[in-house]
């Protein structure tokens, strides 16, 4: 399958300046009537029920909602790590439900990084293993000017050679969004990346977000249930019971 | 980055990969030494039986070529029948016995048919056998042993003299007189071989023909290239017996492998999962599963290997005269196997690692 390039982002290097959303720009991210029903023996949980919305290049969008509304499996979905029951979601021109499983892997291999909650390190490996190997899965080799820049961007420097057992949370979330990003991927999806970490550590990924978004242009989907937190989005969804609650603020 | 990532993970469960190499190492080992032990043994007889000098070997109905197998007794009388064959000069009846504790055959012999079939001893020391509790050995045997002319040596609850102390290469390292074997054995005026020497070597053909015709359905066997008889497909039952053993040390390897593939996969789920998540195929991640258990087949051979080496060197400490060849085909043949068996036993847990579903892997706890 040759993945659709409907508009070629250039490389991240070097660092460009700040990117706006532009409303005529094609979304990089769009699905229509999304939905995703689970099924435990004979009973049916529609986990998304006709999730409508876009995300534009550039954006950083927060994604907010109790838990249980569906920020995660849409987050899954979007990110071709499930498989929709129904409706379209489409990722930089690439209709995922059209997709089979292998599809969606090279999707993700060269259009999607992913954050996660509990940072997902592989622990025998060091955090420039663990950051390598996301470059040798994408099947471009080792780019050492990319890794030198991803790993000075984010401070990893003096901490390349501890494995993720001897790193603190913060550290090692930090590994993981340089893992996230060192392919330079379309759009980069956190599923509440500040969950696992305390006040400091949080506004420090936080922040490191806030600057991907604002000096590389990545475009970020960040699902959080945390206000302070999605305040770091230039846009907040909200979500409630598997649906998109445009514009209402959480109570 | 694939290759930094197996040598991680099989340093990162220290105890698992040395239970995983042991097992591996265990079973190259019984690979190379079981086949190393049955071939040793067979050349060194082979040699030795060649070495006696007789030019035709008689021995009962279904006797192994390998007559370390069998000692088959037969009546000592058909040596009468067989020197009444033409072109035969002698015949010499010799009974064997094993002896465990030291993993020898004993001969039993009479030392004038022997002496005439094989052209006599090679005398080191001391004199040929003529009392019923003398004893020969051969300097082999008397050096690893420590025996010496004229003392008393105690074999199969008898005590033995040690008269004489001979060159090797004549059947056996213990020879003693038949009818003091027959005694102990229980086999009187009994046989398990006769060693029959030609007028002429170019003879034998013609005995040979003649002894098949007269003694059907027993074994009539040429001594001269004896040696190309002595394969493992020349002796009923031990081909089995070898293959019997190379297909238990196998289920061992493929056993342990699978265990500790299949443990690692359900470890390593979550990994698994954001492997998927990176976009990695289901091929990336067989060929790092498959790596993974090749890399411990691999270096568990080569540490089989020498387990091997270290094994019968201790073996020949406890047992001298024990010939175990190590030989190239067979160190190679058992790490094939070895790694054979080690990826076949990888294969299922590399199948279900494939098709984990990655967000219920990334969930697992």
């Amino acid at each position: 399958m040759t993945l659709a390039q409907p508009e070629g982002r250039p490389s991240i290097i070097p660092i460009r300046g700040v990117q706006h959303p532009v409303p005529q720009v094609e979304p990089l991210l769009k699905t229509e009537l999304l939905w995703k029903v689970y099924r435990t023996g004979q009973v049916e949980v529609p986990a998304l029920q006709g999730v409508t919305f876009e995300v534009l290049p550039g954006e950083f969008v927060a994604v907010m909602g109790p838990s249980g509304c569906g920020k995660s499996t849409l987050l899954h979905v979007i990110g071709g790590l499930a498989q929709a029951t129904r409706g379209r979601v489409l990722v930089d021109g690439n209709d995922l439900t059209a997709m089979t499983d292998a599809e969606r892997t090279k999707l993700r291999r060269h259009k999607v990084g992913f954050v996660f909650q509990r940072f997902n390190l592989l622990p025998a490996l060091d955090a420039r293993g663990n950051i390598a190997l996301a470059q040798h899965i994408h099947g471009n080799g080792f780019d050492p000017h990319r890794f030198e820049v991803v790993t000075r961007m984010l401070g990893l420097t003096e901490r390349l050679h501890h494995k993720p057992s001897e790193m603190s949370g913060g550290e090692q979330q930090r590994v993981a969004i340089a893992r996230a990003i060192i392919n330079e991927p379309k759009i980069l999806l956190a599923d509440e990346p500040t969950g696992s970490l305390d006040t400091k550590n949080s506004t420090l990924v936080l922040e490191m977000l806030r600057q991907l978004n604002r000096d590389l242009g990545q475009t970020i989907v960040m699902i959080t249930h945390n206000p302070e937190a999605a305040a770091y989005g230039n846009r907040i969804v909200h979500m409630r019971d598997g649906v998109i609650v445009d514009g209402a603020p959480e109570e | 980055m694939m290759r930094e990532l197996v040598l991680r993970n099989v340093m990162h469960r220290p105890v698992r990969t040395v239970v995983c190499l042991l097992a591996v190492a265990v079973e190259v080992s019984v690979v190379v030494l079981v086949v190393g032990l049955t071939t040793g043994l067979m050349t060194d007889t082979a040699k030795r039986i060649e070495g006696v000098g007789a030019d035709v070997m008689l021995q009962p109905p279904s006797a192994s070529a390998f007559i370390a197998f069998s000692s088959a007794p037969m009546p000592i009388k058909l040596r009468e029948k067989i020197v009444q064959i033409p072109h035969v000069a002698s015949v010499a009846p010799v009974l064997l016995q094993f002896n465990a504790s030291g993993l020898e055959i004993v001969y039993g012999i009479e030392p004038e048919s022997f002496r005439a079939v094989s052209g006599g001893f090679v005398f080191h020391k001391g004199h040929d056998l003529e009392q019923p509790d003398d004893m020969i050995v051969d300097d082999v045997y008397a050096a690893t042993h420590h025996v010496r002319a004229g003392q008393t040596y105690r074999l199969f609850e008898h005590d033995f003299h040690v008269v004489g102390v001979v060159e090797h290469g004549k059947g056996a390292r213990i020879f003693v007189p038949i009818e003091t074997l027959q005694e102990i054995a229980a086999a009187h005026d009994k046989a398990s071989l006769f060693f029959v020497r030609c007028n002429r070597p170019e003879e034998t053909e013609a005995v040979m023909e003649e002894m098949k015709n007269r003694f059907r359905g027993y074994e009539v066997r040429p001594l001269k290239e004896y040696l190309s008889l002595m394969t493992a497909t020349d002796l009923p039952g031990l081909r089995a017996f070898i293959n019997s053993m190379i297909a238990l040390a196998a289920c061992v390897g493929f056993l342990v492998i699978f265990l500790c593939m299949y443990t690692t996969i359900m470890e390593r789920t979550r990994q698994i999962g954001v492997l998927k998540s990176l976009g990695a195929s289901d091929g990336y991640i067989a060929q790092a599963i498959l790596s993974e258990s090749a890399t411990l087949c691999v270096t568990g051979g080569v540490c089989g290997i020498g387990l091997s080496v270290l094994l019968r060197a201790l073996a020949l400490a406890k047992w001298p005269n024990l010939t175990i060849l190590i030989t190239p085909e067979w160190t190679a043949g058992a790490m094939l196997i070895a790694l054979a068996g080690g990826l076949l036993g990888a294969a299922y847990p590399t199948w279900l690692a494939c098709r984990k579903d990655p967000v219920e892997a990334l969930a697992f706890e």
